[in-house]
């Protein structure tokens, strides 16, 4: 008998649950052995894409070295440039190809400047690779958009305008914030006024971003921010009173006291801050005329701005506060009174008879 | 070109050092590359150049070691040209007190380095 037929009869005559075993067994090592070999192959194909790519990489290198320091006075572009060009846009027709050259002039444009940085993008025009990014803000997938619209930003690619701010409401808040990107790196504060249409939420990660570009720029010259403080949309009045708190924006201080009545508390509270820190008076008498209607967080704001702002007329409202339920109002109006009126504040101490009242008392009078 | 005088570029982007070693190598100037801290120690060890241009950030060892181990280990008066980038005011303050001589931001314009480096060798 042999060992095949052994094992035939062996399984046979197995119980079911035993043969049911076995078939799986037989089943998962096919599937392992097509996995290991299927594992094997594609770490092969991926290391051969690795080093095809590491050679269009150092050719592209070369080349593009080469056409920065090919061009003479006499010829716009010399022939051995004019070579180069058309060798890179035939490469450019396949996708491959174009993402590694792509990468290759990303990767010089960022760290260098002047006339270098001038070639580069000559070169991007010239091997049509412009062409390629803006067809991509056609696509119907949001990823493809998002990545065409960062290339143009990368290369500096003005003209795109009208093709990017059509962009600006989209779906994706990834593809708003290639695009507000876009419009704040390439026209300056000018590109803000894309905030004069935007109807989705800018959140606050893109208000940093944006914050951060904007005040790296050599022109520090700000556009009007009026409008954006008037806008139906609450975040971009949130964005417009952190520029007014960067800038100083006095000018703009009757539509920020007019916020102080807005019907998004964020917003009121944000107004606060921004006119307690430019020192604008009126916005305290306001606040203080309807103190009690405001929330809890308001009522706070109002007493950290008074705690910049205090005049000597104050203290007949303040007073009104030195008991108040809310352990921070409460602190605040006893500092606020100290500096007022500190006879006054002293006499708190011989008044008072509830011994935790008098501890916060002593404390504000020794710190 | 044995009387050229020599610089070390420490620059992990092989593009960017490729260009200024094309650009420095046009003005007379014999090159050396190193893409980290760790060659770029090799580099002055081994040929005591008159000018190091090292970038802040680089792997193994950062620019700011590359000019501690000038100036404390090796004693040299060399002067070092730091390259940063944006928002590494703080890191250019301590490789200014660790004794670089000056420093240029990215991106960096060619031309201008090329004026820098004249300046200092002269």
């Amino acid at each position: 008998m042999n060992t095949y037929q052994i094992l035939t009869d062996y399984f046979n005559h197995s119980p079911t649950i035993i043969q049911g075993a076995w078939i799986i067994i037989g089943l998962f090592s096919i599937l392992i052995i097509g996995l290991v070999f299927y594992l094997k192959y594609l770490r092969g194909h991926l290391r051969k894409k690795e080093r095809i790519s590491a050679a269009y990489e150092q050719e592209y290198e070369s080349a593009l070295i080469t056409y920065l320091y090919a061009g003479n006075e006499e010829e716009k572009i010399s022939s051995e440039q004019q070579a180069i060009i058309d060798l890179l846009k035939n490469d450019a027709k396949e996708p491959f190809k174009r993402k590694i050259l792509i990468a290759v002039l990303v990767k010089l444009k960022n760290e260098i400047s002047g006339e270098v940085a001038d070639s580069i993008q000559n070169l991007y025009y010239q091997t049509e690779l412009v062409d390629y990014a803006l067809s991509r803000l056609s696509h119907k997938k949001w990823f493809v958009i998002a990545k065409g619209i960062r290339e143009l930003k990368q290369f500096q690619i003005k003209e795109a305008y009208d093709q990017v701010i059509i962009h600006l409401n989209h779906p994706r808040p990834e593809v708003r914030k290639e695009m507000q990107l876009y419009m704040v790196n390439l026209f300056d504060f000018e590109g803000l006024t894309f905030l004069d249409l935007l109807e989705t939420p800018l959140s606050e990660w893109d208000q940093i971003q944006l914050l951060e570009i904007v005040q790296k720029l050599e022109n520090q010259n700000i556009s009007n921010i009026t409008s954006w403080l008037h806008s139906s949309n609450d975040s971009v009045i949130i964005f417009a009173l952190k520029l007014a708190k960067i800038y100083n924006q006095l000018e703009a201080k009757n539509e920020i006291i007019q916020l102080l009545h807005h019907r998004n508390k964020k917003v009121r509270l944000d107004a606060i801050d921004v006119l307690s820190y430019l020192n604008v008076l009126e916005a305290k008498e306001i606040l203080k005329t309807d103190l009690e209607k405001r929330s809890q967080e308001e009522q706070i704001a109002v007493f950290k701005m008074m705690e910049n702002l205090y005049e000597s007329d104050d203290e007949s409202f303040i007073m009104k506060y030195i008991n108040h339920d809310l352990f921070e109002i409460k602190i605040m109006a006893l500092k606020i009174l100290k500096e007022i009126n500190r006879e006054k504040f002293c006499a708190l101490k011989i008044e008072s008879v509830n011994d935790p009242y008098l501890r916060i008392v002593n404390f504000i009078e020794n710190n | 070109m044995n009387g050229a005088k020599k610089i070390v570029l420490a620059e992990d982007n092989s593009m960017l050092s490729m260009l200024l070693k094309f650009k420095l190598e046009k003005e007379g100037y014999t090159l050396f590359i190193a893409e980290n801290g760790k060659k770029t120690i090799e580099l002055i060890e081994e040929h005591n150049p008159e000018l190091i241009l090292t970038d802040i950030m680089m792997p193994f060892v950062s620019g700011l070691e590359v000019i501690s181990h000038v100036r404390n280990t090796l004693n040299l008066l060399t002067p070092i040209v730091v390259f940063s980038a944006a928002g590494q005011e703080q890191i250019v303050l301590k490789a200014f007190d660790l004794g670089a001589t000056d420093f240029m931001s990215k991106p960096l314009s060619p031309n201008e380095l090329v004026l820098r480096v004249k300046r200092l060798l002269s």
